[in-house]
């Protein structure tokens, strides 16, 4: 061989082999065409030569012809010289070991989980392995539904099964594409066979087609048995994402048993440490799957966690499964809104219709069209009026509401006084009451020294009956104008532009003085003083708030008249209902998270914003963040943290483990605690769990198909003996090609032959 | 001493110490109905009409009303003040300009309301005619139709079955409705002929054909009418509506 390469020159000599090609570019037909004109021509020249005598010449002539049309037929078939270097190889060896984490089911009665079967197995063969890798080489993987490279050293140290999903067609799938090109072997596979994509029964045909695709024998190792498992799971809870506060919601729980026996067990649906509804499930020794509806009705707004739990029997393989968290970002529905009117007028006509054309209010309005002093003049059959339901609304539905607004209204002789102390109490409880102006509110509706008075934002001075009549600017109090009632647009200079671009009130309330801890949001300037015309106050667990005029229809109807639009003014009563109602985003504490569910291991963003109650924001202030796991309360990290000149900040955290978190950001100022919270998930499918059993059947298969062998992993088992194949296998490391058509002496040849016949045909008498 | 304090009382009750306070509501947040003052033919033939209904809306109801005259030219800024206009007449009137057209569309389609009241006492009047054709440039696209027997309009103070004015010339009222709302009523019936009163309280025209029951009855539909432009749909509310059906099956038994 050396020899032939030498032949070329320098720089030859260290190829050991060559090979002949030919070229793939010409048509099949062309050497099929070529074929039928040698011979054609061949027979015609036989034919021709039927003078000549001599055999020899005869002979001579036709090989020339001959050796020609081969010259020409090797010059189309561009034959090309390989010289290569090659060098012999050890073949592949595959371990893959299942890491998913259906490996950690224990195996009774050792009580060993799956995955310490393999771990031990993996030391106690180590020189086993040692001796393999003399003869090949041995690839490590850690398998699931993907694979992933370890090294043979670090395979055991690093071996956890968190997996959560057993896919063993896709680990297939991805060692043959891994090894294209390689030879491979050969598989050991150590797995529990709890595929969640294959059947109990054995092996889908195209998991078949794709494992006889494979070189070598699969060796199967089963980590674990059946024997003695018992298990009680919750498999699936099907629950919507979202529900309604005060609605039932349904859920459906599909639950499995197996070994548990004939018993009846409580299945508990707790938020926190409360229970909210449980329900006995009959289990028999013959059933394996049951399911169970329940229904609760949340009663808190926000991500709410619920939890749902069965006993924990003794011996049961998997003790995660038989408790299953969700959440439920619950929501108000409708806001409810009870509107009562003292009369009709143009500021409550247009108030209502806002309010009716909401989508998220539930609006009941009452007017009282006629006083006690109203001739009517017609019986009340002919009238459309009601009597006003008062003790219905004002003490058996109050608390159904979730905003109460009494406009322009004076309560007596409707409500009796001494109900007023529902108000009171609907709002230290939770409500919310909003008093508007006009010449039966505040003082003129009779409310001073009553409960009312007690929770309304302005003290109602005695004697002070007066209503400031004229066309009134309102300027909203730079010092709040962060406050969400204000917020017509999001630009604060916009918002400012937005305020200063309302036509003025026509007539305010006036002697009304603004209670401590309340916020004057806006005023009228009146006698060189500021006289205080949207004021909240926050009333323990409720709010209020007092719009001092009746003319806030202004802000809709005329400016459409001074060629603007109503949209501020529905922007505001949008406003008024969300900060009345404590929708979350008025929270002066605003938590949250870049993504609401993170995978386990990811880090998550936790950004707050801190505003004061009065919504002006708090650069430099400490606040506390802590991160808690939920539903035990379990505090995972308390930091303090500084915010920056936009009374921002940001934390980053490393959950870990899955499971449900909040993270509450508090100041406290001037001994009130302000607090927001906000709540993510850390999630790790547990549908693992779903399909917990060893599937034997199918790690058998697996081995069958493949020509390997099962084997059961015992406790101390050596591994021998296992027969995998072992071709010679080389490997071109380089090579060099020389062409043997496109070079002169390949065409001097053809002229030459060509001339030869010639000479020789002129000789012998032929043209 | 003792009339010293009278006088101070008597101040104090007048608001004299307080300049620009008052004790009782202000005009401003009164019910005011201006009347258009159009072009061509007498626009105010009842001149008494409007004080009239909203005198028997105080006295009915407990809506405070501001009884003083106005009247405004169909481009007035000042009619994005008065929610609800009134249009009477009884003669052709000239066309409206685009610029007044287009100001009084925009009045009623973002929360004005304007009752038109044929005073003429006669069938397919010039008043009528003219009428029709303001409505069909004002809303084009929505066609003028008789109001149903259940809409609110009906029930929403009395409960009424009849409709009538001075005259009965047409027993329906029509209007235009756009997005639920009713935004324009035509009565061809003189409804401002029953109402007015002059100053020294007598009823102003004789009632044709019904007595004092057509009055009456006219009466209640001018209060309907303007109780439906201050609460809208109030009386469709569902807590209402069983009340209201059980006196109607009453009234009606059919």
């Amino acid at each position: 061989m050396n020899w032939l390469a030498a032949q070329f020159g320098e720089g030859w000599s260290e190829y050991n082999a060559w090979e002949l090609h030919w070229t793939s570019d010409v048509w099949g037909g062309t050497f099929a065409f070529l074929g039928v004109l040698i011979v054609l021509s061949l027979w015609f020249l036989w034919t021709s030569l039927a003078r000549i005598r001599s055999p020899w010449k005869k002979t001579g002539l036709y090989a020339l012809r001959a050796m020609t049309l081969l010259a020409v037929v090797a010059a189309i078939l561009q034959p090309q010289l390989e010289f290569k270097k090659i060098q012999p190889l050890k073949n592949t060896l595959a371990v893959l070991l299942d890491d998913s984490k259906s490996m950690t089911i224990k195996t009774y009665p050792s009580e060993k989980s799956r995955s310490d079967g393999v771990r031990r197995a993996l030391e106690n063969n180590r020189e086993y392995f040692e001796r393999l890798k003399q003869t090949y080489e041995v690839d490590f993987f850690f398998a699931s539904d993907k694979i992933e490279p370890v090294s043979m050293a670090n395979a055991a140290a690093e071996y956890r099964a968190q997996a959560v999903n057993t896919n063993l067609h896709q680990v297939f799938l991805d060692v043959a594409q891994h090894y294209e090109g390689r030879s491979l072997q050969g598989i050991l596979l150590f797995s529990d066979g709890a595929d969640l994509t294959q059947e109990a029964s054995g092996i889908s045909p195209e998991f078949t087609e794709t494992l006889t695709r494979l070189n070598g024998p699969v060796h199967t190792f089963q980590a674990g048995s059946n024997e003695g498992f018992k298990d009680l799971a919750i498999d699936k809870v099907d629950a919507t994402d979202f529900g309604f506060i005060h609605q039932p919601l349904n859920i459906s729980v599909s639950l499995s048993a197996r070994s548990i026996g004939k018993k009846n067990i409580p299945l508990v649906l707790k938020e926190g440490d409360k229970i909210l509804v449980s329900k006995i499930v009959s289990l028999k020794d013959d059933h394996l799957r049951y399911t169970a509806d329940l229904q609760f009705t949340p009663t808190s707004l926000g991500k709410r966690i619920y939890t749902l739990s069965v006993p924990v029997f003794a011996g049961e393989a998997v003790e995660v499964n038989n408790r299953w968290s969700f959440e439920v970002k619950v929501i108000r529905d409708r806001v409810r809104v009870l509107h009562l009117n003292g009369r009709p007028s143009w500021d409550s006509r247009f108030l209502r219709e806002v309010l009716a054309n909401n989508p998220k209010v539930d609006l009941l309005s009452f007017f009282i069209l006629r006083e006690l002093a109203d001739d009517v003049g017609a019986s009340t059959s002919e009238l459309s009026l009601i009597p006003f339901p008062s003790n219905l609304l004002i003490s058996d539905y109050l608390n159904s509401f979730d905003l109460v607004i009494f406009h322009n209204f004076k309560f007596s002789p409707y409500i009796d006084k001494k109900n007023l102390a529902n108000i009171k109490q609907y709002v230290e409880q939770g409500g919310a009451f909003l008093m508007i102006g006009g010449n039966l509110s505040f003082q003129s509706g009779g409310y001073d020294r009553t409960p009312v008075e007690d929770i309304l934002p302005m003290r109602i001075g005695s004697g002070s009956r007066e209503f400031l009549l004229g066309e009134l600017q309102m300027g909203v109090q730079p010092k709040l104008a962060h406050h969400p009632v204000l917020r017509l647009e999001n630009d604060p200079a916009q918002n400012a532009k937005a305020w200063k671009s309302l036509p003025p009130i026509q007539g305010a309330n006036i002697g009304l003085t603004p209670v401590k801890g309340s916020h004057v949001l806006a005023t009228i300037r009146k006698h060189k003083t500021d006289v205080p015309v949207l004021v909240t106050r926050r009333v323990k667990k409720g709010r209020t708030m007092a719009i001092a005029t009746d003319s806030s229809w202004n802000w809709n109807f005329r400016r459409v008249g001074e060629g603007g639009s109503g949209r501020y003014y529905q922007k505001f009563w949008g406003n008024v209902i969300a900060w009345m109602t404590g929708e979350p985003e008025t929270y002066p504490i605003q938590v949250e998270t870049d993504k609401e569910k993170y995978r386990e291991h990811e880090k998550v963003i936790i950004h707050f914003k801190v505003s004061r109650q009065d919504y002006n924001p708090v650069p430099g202030v400490e606040v506390d963040l802590v991160v808690k796991s939920l539903p035990q309360e379990r505090e995972r990290v308390r930091q303090t943290l500084t915010t920056d000149e936009r009374g921002e900040g940001r934390f980053e955290f490393a959950p870990g483990r899955e499971g449900f978190y909040s993270a509450q950001v508090s100041l406290t100022s001037g001994g009130e605690v302000l607090s927001g919270e906000t709540r993510f998930i850390v999630f790790s499918p547990q549908v693992e769990f779903q399909k917990p059993l060893v599937n034997e059947a199918l790690l058998k298969a697996v081995s069958k198909v493949t020509g390997g062998r099962y084997h059961f992993l015992e406790a101390g088992m050596k591994i021998e003996n296992l027969p995998f194949p072992n071709p010679e296998v080389e490997i071109k490391s380089s090579s060099r090609m020389v062409s043997l058509w496109d070079s002169w002496w390949t065409y001097g040849l053809i002229v030459g032959f060509l001339t030869v016949e010639w000479w020789l045909r002129r000789k012998s008498g032929l043209s | 001493m003792r009339l010293n304090l009278f006088i101070l009382t008597a101040c104090l009750q007048a608001g004299i110490l307080m300049p620009g306070s008052a004790l009782a509501l202000g005009d401003a947040s009164k019910i005011a109905i201006p009347q258009i003052q159009y072009e061509g033919g007498n626009y105010q033939p009842r001149p008494h009409a409007v004080g009239s209904l909203l005198a028997q809306i105080a006295k009915r109801t407990s809506i405070e009303v501001n009884r003083k005259p106005l009247s405004l030219k169909p481009g007035d800024p000042r009619l994005y003040r008065y929610p609800f206009i009134y249009m009477g007449g009884r003669e052709t009137f000239q066309p409206f300009s685009e610029k007044a057209l287009k100001a009084l569309r925009n009045h009623l389609t973002y929360g004005g309301f304007l009752l038109i009241d044929d005073n003429s006492s006669k069938p397919n009047s010039a008043f009528d005619a003219s009428v029709r054709r303001l409505i069909r440039r004002l809303f084009p696209h929505i066609p003028l139709q008789r109001l149903p027997r259940d809409h609110s309009i009906f029930r929403s103070f009395y409960l009424i079955n009849q409709v009538v004015g001075r005259v009965v010339n047409k027993p329906y009222l029509e209007g235009i409705t756009t997005k639920g709302r009713t935004v324009l009523v035509y009565s061809a019936n003189d409804l401002g002929g029953a109402w007015s009163k002059s100053k020294l309280g007598h009823w102003e025209y004789d009632i044709i054909g019904g007595g004092n029951r057509q009055r009456r009855l006219s009466l209640r539909l001018g209060v309907n009418i303007v109780l439906y432009a201050l609460t809208l749909d109030y009386k469709k509310d569902m807590v209402h509506l069983p009340i209201i059906l059980e006196r109607l099956r009453r009234v009606n038994p059919r």
